[in-house]
């Protein structure tokens, strides 16, 4: 197994993570951990603040917000890591743009000053996925995979912001298909299923899912078709905010479109790190997904468990 | 006697006497300045012994008040202080010259570009701003010396560089005017696109019956020599003189021995995609590209060769025609001008990943399309899709595929050829199958040529073929490999869902990949967009910035066939022009070498781009080669003694703008 050095970086939590969905931050811990990596707790951080909403009201507002949790990582001296396609579009957008404008830089600095900060700009604002994918590489993982899950199918689903503006993410302009998420998944034996309208959103993004739940609800309905129909067993996500929507949003989209959907939708869904980390042998108790009396009631709303019954056998 | 008047003293008769005129342009310099204020501030500078201001300086009443004041003696040195020295340079030294001037005593002050226009709501600033550029034009018209243009003579004979449509008609017009043409082109035919083509719009001619017989032509023509499967590999000299090396890759046939039975080609083993053919049909590893093809000889693909050895078998190549040690020869030719004429590459949509193509097998473009329908291509002019060689029922085109296109990999321009060539192939398909179903997305149909509108509205109207104004978001195959469009009917302004059969690409033309090689290897310009670039977008179109050098067809930017060929044409009767001449004008910039401070140090030879420079091994100098120098002043900058001084450019001259320039001039009185 190759060493791979200075994989340290301040951990950038967001909010749907810490509040609905702890097994998410759980199993990025666990497999950061696995990896040989260090997470360093970001103390005082605050609401990334969501690109959706916060931006929409007022830029200024939002770029001041996120340059200071940037700076939280700045002082630790690490590169700031999310699991969070809302907060890595936030932080990363505005990352971007106080580098490549001065003005913007100035502006933000001089309200930060009000609190005895400062931007510098000296670290990259960086996704779990891209971590996994460009500073540890495929070759480097593939050295911890213990189990293989060859008869499962899985369908991924990137969301937004981990590939848009792609002139402003790492993946090289490419923004119509990426695979990056697809060969990390494909790293546990597991398939990857090619279904109608992989890129779309999963219906929650932009603030969709807070002002008109039927709407956003009908885009995963859609979604879910798709995923149904191409026959796959889970879905695997990258961000806790589409997990959020194509968990609990089944759901809903099984109660508000019952007519159209015929028999309800029962796909598990499950977070990158936590296929992973199966596949590394971590133990499933530590990737939260076997469900222990502090998370009763707690989501995930779809049970998993057909998930762990298919991979059952390997992992034994 | 200070350093100006000692300079006056050495180079000049008498003392300047300076006539500046400042040109209204009507109102792009008198609308934004006060052209009479400017005249009075010029009066002020020293040895200006005139100022005049007149409606058009360049129109032929204000060039005879420059004659007349040159002819009665009031001035020796003028400037005119008016627009670029790219437009009317020449204009005012062929007046001063007709009055008896030396033409190099005159300098011009460009107070349009430089001031009035872009400082258009900002009169002040723009009338500061043209102060400083009469000073400086003022202050060098002072320093000017009296030069003499050099003559030189051209070699009647042009070298065209790529054999398509439009390195063919160049080359026939010149060989019939009798010059010496020598015809290069890479692939092993000539013909080039066009040669692709089944029909042509809007007149349905067939593509290749026009083609061949001008192949045949150029083959036959006695003052074209054909270097089939060669690249010019380096180019020296200048205007009138280049000196060319063209390498004659190698065919590893000998073309003397071939006889053409190709018994070869039937006996080797290797299959690979047929370029001629865009892949759609295999062509062996020894091939002809394709039966008309001219000259039809043989070549042997080494990159795919295996050298099994069965073609140089005597059974089968009877007359021992194959030389797998057969090595590339070096041509060395002397011709007097260069015709660019190297076409274009279609444009790759790989990276458009929402469109499929390389993805889906159903999606092909619009040239792959052109060979289905030919009646020589791959299928004999049945069109079939390639999942399943059957024939589809509907196919739609995508237009604008690269072109016009402002976000990562495409190119911003429009191609011009694509909406009249996919309403031909459309108009065919329908001709072939009136019962399908064909579509065209749009964003705008440009029909601009002649006869070009009523071909586009007889194909909506007549053969019934869809046309739907809005871009495809993206396409997703079925089970069956038929795609399915999904995109915006933008006049109807809603969405819409089409599932067709076969989807074609309309995919734009692009420089060819190895442009930028060929601008460095000719010293020539480049556009943004990689096509080659003339001198002049309105007025010059067929020359470039290189001197002797044209450009025709495609490798300027995009064109359909009539103005590709009518562009050739041009460039061939701009090429025969300086040919017919005989002899040319080269401007009188070279550098000149001090002999007395030159220490022989030898910097500047190994610095000249032009290799102007030669040493004098007895002397210990340096000395240039006029004609070959180019007025670029590198060995100036160089030189750690100050011994070069470049022509119209000398140090004293530029330092004299850049004193005033830096510094309001002490107002001395010089004979107001």
């Amino acid at each position: 197994m190759n060493e791979k050095k200075d994989l340290k970086y301040g951990f950038f939590l967001g909010c749907v993570a810490p509040n609905r969905y702890p097994m998410i931050e759980a199993s990025i811990r666990a497999v950061f951990e696995h990896l040989g990596a260090e997470l360093y707790e970001l103390e005082g951080a605050s609401c990334c603040p969501a690109p959706g909403v916060f931006r929409a009201f007022h830029i200024p507002t939002w770029l001041v917000i996120a340059a200071r949790n940037i700076t939280l990582a700045e002082e630790l001296g690490v590169d700031i890591v999310t699991g969070c396609n809302g907060c890595y579009g936030t932080l990363r957008d505005a990352w971007y743009e106080l580098e490549h404008e001065p003005e913007l830089k100035k502006m933000v600095n001089e309200h930060l000053a009000k609190v005895g900060r400062k931007y510098k700009g000296s670290i990259e604002p960086k996704h779990v996925v891209q971590v996994l994918y460009q500073d540890m590489g495929i070759d480097y993982l593939k050295g911890f995979v213990k189990h293989k899950f060859s008869d499962l199918k899985v369908a991924v689903h990137y969301g937004c912001h981990i590939v848009k503006p792609s002139d402003k993410r790492p993946w090289g302009g490419e923004y119509e298909c990426p695979t990056f998420l697809d060969e990390i998944v494909e790293l546990t034996g597991a398939k990857s299923i090619d279904y109608k309208d992989k890129f779309m959103c999963c219906g929650a993004g932009g603030a969709v899912r807070t002002a008109v739940k039927e709407v956003a609800a009908d885009f995963s309905r859609e979604k879910l078709k798709n995923i149904r129909d191409a026959g796959c067993d889970i879905i695997i996500d990258c961000c806790p905010f589409c997990h959020l929507q194509l968990d609990l949003g089944q759901m809903e989209a099984n109660s508000v479109y019952k007519d159209m959907i015929g028999e309800p939708y029962k796909i598990p869904v499950v977070y990158i790190t936590q296929l992973l980390g199966l596949a590394f042998g971590i133990d499933p108790n530590r990737l939260g997904l076997v469900k222990n009396h502090n998370l009763t009631g707690v989501s995930p709303f779809i049970p998993v468990e057909p998930f762990l019954k298919k991979v059952k056998e390997q992992l034994t | 006697m200070t350093e100006t008047e000692k300079q006056i003293k050495v180079t000049g008769k008498e003392r300047p006497k300076i006539g500046v005129y400042v040109c209204h342009c009507g109102i792009n310099i008198a609308g934004v300045v006060d052209v009479y204020k400017l005249k009075d501030y010029a009066l002020s500078l020293p040895d200006v012994v005139l100022a005049r201001e007149y409606k058009f300086m360049c129109s032929d009443n204000g060039q005879s008040l420059i004659k007349d004041d040159i002819e009665a003696g009031l001035i020796n040195r003028v400037v005119v202080a008016a627009c670029s020295p790219r437009m009317h340079e020449p204009t005012f030294r062929i007046t001063c010259k007709e009055a008896g001037l030396n033409p190099f005593l005159f300098e011009q002050a460009n107070i349009r570009e430089h001031a009035t226009w872009v400082n258009m709501n900002d009169s002040e600033g723009a009338y500061e701003i043209a102060q400083d550029h009469i000073r400086m034009a003022v202050a060098k018209a002072r320093m000017l010396l009296p030069l003499e243009v050099q003559r030189v003579s051209v070699e009647p004979s042009c070298l065209i560089i790529g054999a398509g449509i439009a390195g063919m008609n160049s080359a026939l017009d010149l060989a019939k005017e009798g010059y010496k043409v020598y015809l290069v082109e890479k692939t092993p035919t000539i013909g080039g696109h066009m040669a692709q083509l089944d029909k042509t719009f809007p007149t349905m001619d067939c593509s290749a019956c026009i083609i061949t017989p001008r192949m045949v032509d150029v083959a036959r023509e006695k003052n074209i020599e054909l270097l089939t499967y060669s690249e010019v590999v380096d180019v020296a000299g200048y205007v009138g003189n280049f000196e060319v090396t063209i390498k004659k890759k190698p065919h590893y046939v000998d073309q003397e021995a071939c006889t053409g039975c190709g018994a070869c080609v039937e006996s080797c083993p290797v299959s690979v995609g047929n370029e001629f053919e865009l892949g759609m049909a295999p062509r062996k590893a020894i091939y002809i590209p394709f039966p008309q093809a001219v000259p039809g000889q043989y070549t042997i693909d080494m990159e795919n060769c295996i050298q099994c050895g069965i073609c140089a078998r005597p059974d089968v190549c009877e007359p021992d025609a194959i030389r797998y040690d057969d090595k590339p020869e070096f041509l060395k030719v002397k011709v007097g001008t260069i015709i660019i004429a190297t076409g274009w590459d279609p444009y790759d949509p790989t990276p458009l990943k929402q469109y499929g193509y390389g993805r889906y097998p159903n999606v092909i473009t619009a040239f792959q399309m052109e060979r289905l329908l030919s009646s020589y291509g791959p299928v004999l002019g049945k069109p079939v899709r390639p999942s399943d060689l059957k024939a589809p029922h509907s196919i739609a085109f995508l237009q604008c595929v690269g072109s016009r296109n402002f976000r990562e990999g495409g190119n911003n321009y429009c191609s011009r050829v694509c909406c009249m060539y996919a309403t031909k192939q459309a108009r065919q398909y329908k001709e072939k199958h009136p019962e399908s179903d064909v579509y065209i997305f749009y964003m705008d149909i440009r029909a601009f040529g002649r006869g070009y509108e009523e071909f586009y509205e007889s194909a909506a109207e007549n053969y019934g073929i869809n046309y739907i104004r809005g871009r495809i978001a993206e396409v997703s195959e079925d089970k069956d490999h038929n795609i399915i469009i999904r995109a915006e009917d933008t006049l109807m302004q809603t969405p819409i869902e089409v599932k067709v059969e076969m989807f074609i690409l309309s995919v734009g033309l692009e420089a060819v990949a190895n442009a930028a090689d060929i601008a460095s290897l000719l010293s020539v310009q480049r556009s943004a967009d990689g096509f080659f670039m003339e001198a002049h977008p309105k007025l010059r179109p067929v020359d470039t910035l290189t001197d002797g050098i044209f450009i025709a067809g495609v490798a300027q930017g995009p064109k359909d066939i009539p103005d590709t060929v009518a562009q050739a044409k041009g460039a061939a009767s701009s090429a025969a022009v300086l040919m017919s001449q005989g002899e040319v004008e080269i401007e009188p910039y070279y550098s000149v070498v001090l002999d007395h401070l030159c220490s022989g140090c030898r910097s500047c030879q190994s610095l000249c781009p032009f290799g102007a420079i030669d040493f004098d091994e007895f002397r210990k100098v340096a000395i240039v080669n006029p004609a070959l120098c180019k007025g670029c002043g590198t060995c100036v900058s160089a030189c750690p003694s100050g011994a070069m001084v470049q022509n119209h450019f000398a140090d004293f001259q530029l330092n004299s703008m850049i004193n005033v320039a830096i510094k309001q001039s002490s107002v001395e009185n010089g004979g107001k």
